[in-house]
């Protein structure tokens, strides 16, 4: 039982933290490789919370309007140019996640740091006692997912959105103003990052490196998923499974490698992953 | 008869080769030149410290070179060559610590670290270099290799030195001065040699093969496995530098296998400028140097500096800044001169059954799904045939002219070509098999110039020197004719992007038939085109099949093309061949003219619009 | 009524450090339909792509029915009432037709009215909207183009080589549908063609293009217009 409860949170945190890398991913077709700092940012506007004593619960919002902020500043910046150039646009946002890394560093030390939890205890599931929070993320994650498929599938901007990114010259022929499309998007995706770091803090330490970790797993989650949020949910349960049950099993550093070994093998056996065709 | 055409300044082939050899020695004086002096004076000028940085360095410039190569030349980005060198790194940190030190485990420890490094590189290439693998995926499975190994190494106990290596193991008693020269020498010859490689006319290959990988195939170069090779190559030569690092510093740590070297070394190929070989051997040296002097002082502020000068070049300065401060030295380099145009004897045929069909098609289906594109093929065509595939939209021309080169596109049936059943093999298979492929868009190489995208057509015939780049550059005698026709002949130096439309069409058509193919298949070949570049090609194709005896098939609309040159017409409707005959048969029959013709108004329009013409 | 739909003044343009269009000149009026012929890298294209936005104006200037287009970008363009159908990838392969057609509209409530408008036209999409794109065949993609930019209801339609790859009945098809538009809601067109007797058909005046300047002109009805047209493109 507590293999399942395992399995269904860690399935849920993959989600979250892959959801923004996602939303630009599958839109855009640009890897956001700064997204690991950007989960990184939002870690620390929740430690700023707790140091101004604040209630937990704010640092999300907080989280949210940093990413917001920094997503907007990067793409006119930097995504922007580079959109014709997939390749670099990983490299630019990689060097990015090295320049906010620094900057973090910079600014609060290189020391873990403790966050303030919002939600503390156990709660009893079928008689055993599993963490709070932990198991408020599953019904968070699939809040996320509905909200997110309903925008990209359902409305307007969704489909709008996607002609973009399928040619852009084109949608823009049509009268659709691309730039603004590709502009929310990554906000969008950048906001998501964040908001995910502020909701991992009480589960993991907050320090300067920690984004890389979900990064690399979260790209890898990415490619095998292809375009759509419901297939996204789908993969991070079946690849979350696999990783609890070789961490529990054999050991946790094989773990911690199983996503990335996992979805190479995938994707060379099954190049569009998940996705339909 | 070998025609030689001279180019406008009416130089021979004997100064063209003094000019080149004049220019090439100038180049490399210019760089060489400065590498060698900093090599000899180094020991007398560097303190203790910047020899050791230095020598360092130069290991690292070494994979920044392989990195070069792989990713600025042949298009393929990796974050992995650091694994390889941590391979040979920890090969001779292993051996050294766990067996000892004598010149027979010094060798063993270079074969350990050239065996495994070349294995891994075997097992990497195939999983990401396979047929239709995207370059998303290739880079993908390069950064899951720095991170699988330096995790296995973590774990590796005793063994293996965790988290903190190996150390104090025995090692060449030499001095620093010696380091730097073995060190300095072999940077400076693997700079060199790869320098030869990618100037080479094979070498041309790898930037080919970054821009247009389809068309290589279809110009019969496995281009899966010229990567495999490169990479293996790469990954010893990485290895090696990895192997000398471990036996001078005496420290192997994890560090050195991961995917945090692995993306410095993009960052300096980077910022040096990615594609010219010398920028990132200078960045990388430049880098390393720098940071050494400044992470004590200014450690976080460098890295921050490093990142985003990082990103600024990525967005704003794609070749990098080494070429950018060395563009006044270009001048006195001066452009390469161009090759002479040479006939070449089109190669006797393998005694090859006249009785047996160039293209033989049996039963041929493909459907998508429920969709049925094709059915029922049967089509067969003889050498010196030129045959015309006419049909409506949405017939399936295009897909028939896939079945044909491509063995995996068909769900049934059976395609031979020459006498070869090309089952379910690639479309370079096929091209071997004696099949050339003419796109319907110009499908060319856009980086590299006319005469160099038709000497690598030419690969399956003459292998192109993987160190020289030719001064002649010989082509069968109906690729000359229109390489001569269009004016491409003067224009040999051009950049291929740079060509009009209908010159790129020229070119991709005198690339195919550099292949000396049997059997040509034209999609489409008079799109795009004017009047009269459309008889010029008229006239190319008739003399292809009539004299030449090649076996033509195009797919066309333009119905007064095909007449004047077509022995046999093959109608195709809705996925299936619905007659076959000769031009007037098919023209004046009744199903034709069913297909075709929407109200009788436009087929008399049709008609009148044939008496306007000009003939 | 015919003020003037298009007006290009002394316009030069061109790819990077290339130029196609040298101070080229042309005005159309409200209504009219001219065809723009000339052979292959004459700058035809380049034109439509000018209009649009596609390419820097070097110098010159553009307006659209009096509204000065000359620097703005391309989906203004569009909503300011040009319908443009481009040569290649002029359709989003990956979605159905029904997003296709959805696409141009400013919103999508009119989608079901206007649909019913150009039915009669090109009735083999009633039944096919679900269907992608990409899996129509060419024809019926040049339908599909057309009738979006008939949808858009445009004050300027501009078609690159619509005729190209086409069978002679589909060809029929299009020039009727687009006499039927312009019958009912005197809509500008420029059509760059190869394909002249579809052109001189549809159009009522054309235009010669050669290295990017206009060299001849004329009425397309006229008795020696195919001949005199001729006369340049083989030379």
């Amino acid at each position: 039982m507590v293999l399942a409860l395992d399995v269904l949170t860690t399935a849920a945190i993959l989600f979250i933290v892959t959801a923004g890398l996602m939303v630009i991913f599958g839109v855009m077709k640009i890897v956001n490789f700064a997204h690991g700092a950007l989960l990184t940012m939002g870690a620390y506007a929740s430690f700023v919370v707790t140091q101004l004593k604040l209630d937990p619960w704010v640092g999300l919002p907080l989280a949210l309007v940093v990413g917001v902020a920094v997503g907007m500043l990067v793409e006119q910046v930097i995504v922007r140019p580079l959109y014709k150039r997939p390749l670099d646009a990983i490299l630019a946002t990689w060097g990015l996640g090295i320049v906010i890394g620094q900057l973090i560093v910079m600014a609060f030390g290189r020391e873990v740091q403790f966050v303030e939890t919002p939600l503390k205890g156990a709660i009893s599931v079928a008689g055993i006692e599993y963490s709070a929070y932990r198991l408020l993320l599953v019904p968070i994650a699939a809040g996320l997912c509905l909200l997110l498929t309903a925008l990209l599938s359902g409305t307007r901007f969704g489909v709008k959105t996607r002609a973009v990114i399928m040619n852009e010259d084109l949608a823009r022929g049509l009268g659709i103003h691309s730039g603004r499309i590709r502009f929310i998007t990554f906000s969008l995706g950048a906001a998501l990052g964040s908001l995910a770091g502020a909701l991992m803090t009480p589960l993991s330490s907050v320090e300067p490196n920690m984004g890389l970790a979900y990064l690399i797993n979260a790209f890898m989650l990415v490619m095998v998923a292809g375009y759509s949020m419901v297939s996204l949910l789908a993969t991070c349960l079946v690849f979350g499974a696999c990783q609890v049950l070789v961490s529990t099993f054999v050991s946790p550093v094989l773990g911690g490698l199983t996503i990335a070994v996992l979805a190479a093998f995938t994707l060379r056996i099954r190049p569009q992953g998940f996705s339909h065709g | 008869m070998a025609k030689v055409t001279a180019s406008p300044g009416n130089v021979g082939i004997g100064q063209r080769a003094a000019d080149n050899r004049m220019r090439h020695i100038r180049g490399l004086l210019l760089v060489g030149g400065p590498a060698i002096a900093l090599l000899i004076a180094g020991p007398f000028l560097f303190g203790t410290y910047l020899l050791n940085v230095l020598i360092q360095a130069f290991f690292f410039s070494i994979v920044a070179v392989t990195v070069d190569v792989l990713w600025g030349y042949t298009g393929y980005l990796t974050f992995g060559q650091s694994a390889f060198f941590g391979i040979g790194a920890y090969a001779a940190g292993l051996v050294f610590t766990h067996g000892g030190f004598s010149p027979s485990y010094v060798l063993l420890g270079l074969g350990v670290a050239i065996a495994v490094a070349a294995a891994v590189a075997a097992v990497l290439g195939w999983l990401s270099f396979y047929r239709g693998a995207s370059p998303f995926f290739a880079t993908v499975m390069s950064l899951v290799l720095p991170i699988v190994l330096s995790q296995l190494l973590l774990s590796g106990g005793e063994w293996t030195g965790s988290s903190s290596g190996l150390t104090g193991y025995e090692t060449f008693d030499l001095s620093l001065q010696a380091w730097y020269g073995i060190a300095g020498a072999g940077l400076l010859i693997i700079a060199t040699l790869a320098w030869f490689f990618v100037r080479s006319d094979g070498g041309r290959t790898l930037v080919a093969i970054r821009d247009n990988e389809s068309r290589c195939q279809y110009l019969g170069i496995d281009t899966s496995l010229v990567k495999i090779v490169l990479l293996i190559v790469a990954a010893i030569v990485a290895g090696v530098a990895g192997f000398g690092y471990g036996a001078f510093s005496g420290v192997v740590a994890p560090e050195l296998t991961g995917f945090v070297l692995g993306t410095q070394l993009i960052i300096w190929v980077a910022l040096g400028g990615r594609g010219t070989l010398w920028g990132p051997v200078v960045g990388a040296l430049l880098i390393n140097v720098v940071t050494s002097y400044l992470s004590g002082s200014l450690p976080f502020a460098w890295q921050l500096i490093l990142g985003a000068a990082f990103v600024a070049v990525i967005v704003l300065l794609p070749q990098g800044l080494v070429p950018l401060l060395a563009r006044p030295f270009r001048r006195l380099a001066g452009a390469g001169a161009q090759p002479i145009l040479v006939e070449r004897a089109v190669q006797a045929r393998s005694a090859q059954g006249a009785s047996e069909p160039a293209l033989q098609m049996n039963d041929v289906a493909k459907h998508f799904g429920s969709l049925k594109v094709l059915q029922g093929i049967d089509l067969y065509a003889d050498a010196g045939e030129l045959v015309g595939l006419i049909g409506p939209n949405g017939a399936g021309k295009t897909t028939l002219m896939r079945c044909m080169s491509d063995g995996a596109e068909r769900s049934a049936g059976r395609v031979v070509l020459c006498g070869n059943d090309i089952k379910q093999l690639p479309p370079d298979r096929g091209v071997r098999f004696g099949l050339g492929r003419k796109f319907q868009n110009a499908n060319i190489f856009d980086s590299l110039t006319v005469a160099e995208c038709l000497r690598i057509a030419g690969t399956l015939i003459e292998q192109p020197s993987l160190f020289r780049r030719s001064n002649s550059l010989a082509l069968p005698p109906y690729a000359l004719e229109i390489v001569r026709a269009t004016g491409l002949d003067r224009k040999l130096g051009t950049v291929a992007k740079d060509l009009s439309h209908g010159e790129q069409q020229a070119l991709e058509l005198a690339m195919v038939l550099a292949l000396e193919p049997r059997i040509v298949l034209l999609d489409e070949p008079t799109a795009g085109l004017t009047k009269t570049e459309r008889t010029q090609i008229g006239s190319v194709l008739a003399s292809l099949a009539h004299r030449y005896r090649l076996c033509c098939l195009l797919v066309e609309h333009d119905l007064d093309f095909v007449a004047e040159i077509a022995t046999r017409i093959v109608v195709l409707h809705h996925g299936r061949i619905v007659m076959q005959g000769s031009f007037d048969e098919v023209v004046n029959s009744e199903l034709v003219k069913t297909i075709y013709a929407g109200t009788p108004q436009s087929a008399a329009g049709h008609g009148s619009a044939n008496h306007g013409e000009p003939s | 009524m015919s003020a003037i739909a298009l007006n290009l003044q002394d316009v030069t343009s061109g790819y990077k450090a290339s130029i196609v269009l040298r101070k080229l000149s042309m005005t159309v009026s409200g209504g009219e339909a001219v065809a723009l012929l000339g052979k292959n890298g004459m700058g035809k294209s380049t034109l439509l792509k000018t209009i649009m936005g596609y390419l820097p104006k070097k110098s010159g200037t553009i307006q659209v029915n009096g509204l000065d287009i000359t620097h703005a970008p391309s989906h203004q363009i569009a909503r300011a009432g040009i319908a443009y159908a481009p040569q290649e990838h002029a359709l989003f392969q990956d979605l159905s037709i029904r997003d296709n057609l959805r696409l141009g509209l400013p919103k999508v409530s009119v989608f079901d009215e206007r649909f019913a408008e150009i039915e009669p036209i090109f009735p083999v999409f009633k039944s096919r909207l679900k269907q992608f794109a990409g899996t129509l065949s060419g024809g019926e993609q040049k339908m599909l183009l057309v009738a979006r930019a008939l949808m858009m209801r445009p004050s300027v339609i501009l078609l690159d080589e619509i005729t190209e790859g086409l069978q002679p009945s589909v060809i029929d098809r299009l020039a009727q549908a687009l006499l039927w538009e312009r019958n009912r809601r005197g809509t500008t067109l420029l059509l760059v063609e190869q394909h002249v007797p579809f052109a001189l058909k549809v159009a009522d005046r054309y235009a010669i293009l050669k290295q990017g300047e206009i060299v001849d002109h004329g009425d397309a009805k006229d008795e020696g217009a195919a001949e005199s047209i001729f006369g340049h493109l083989c030379v």
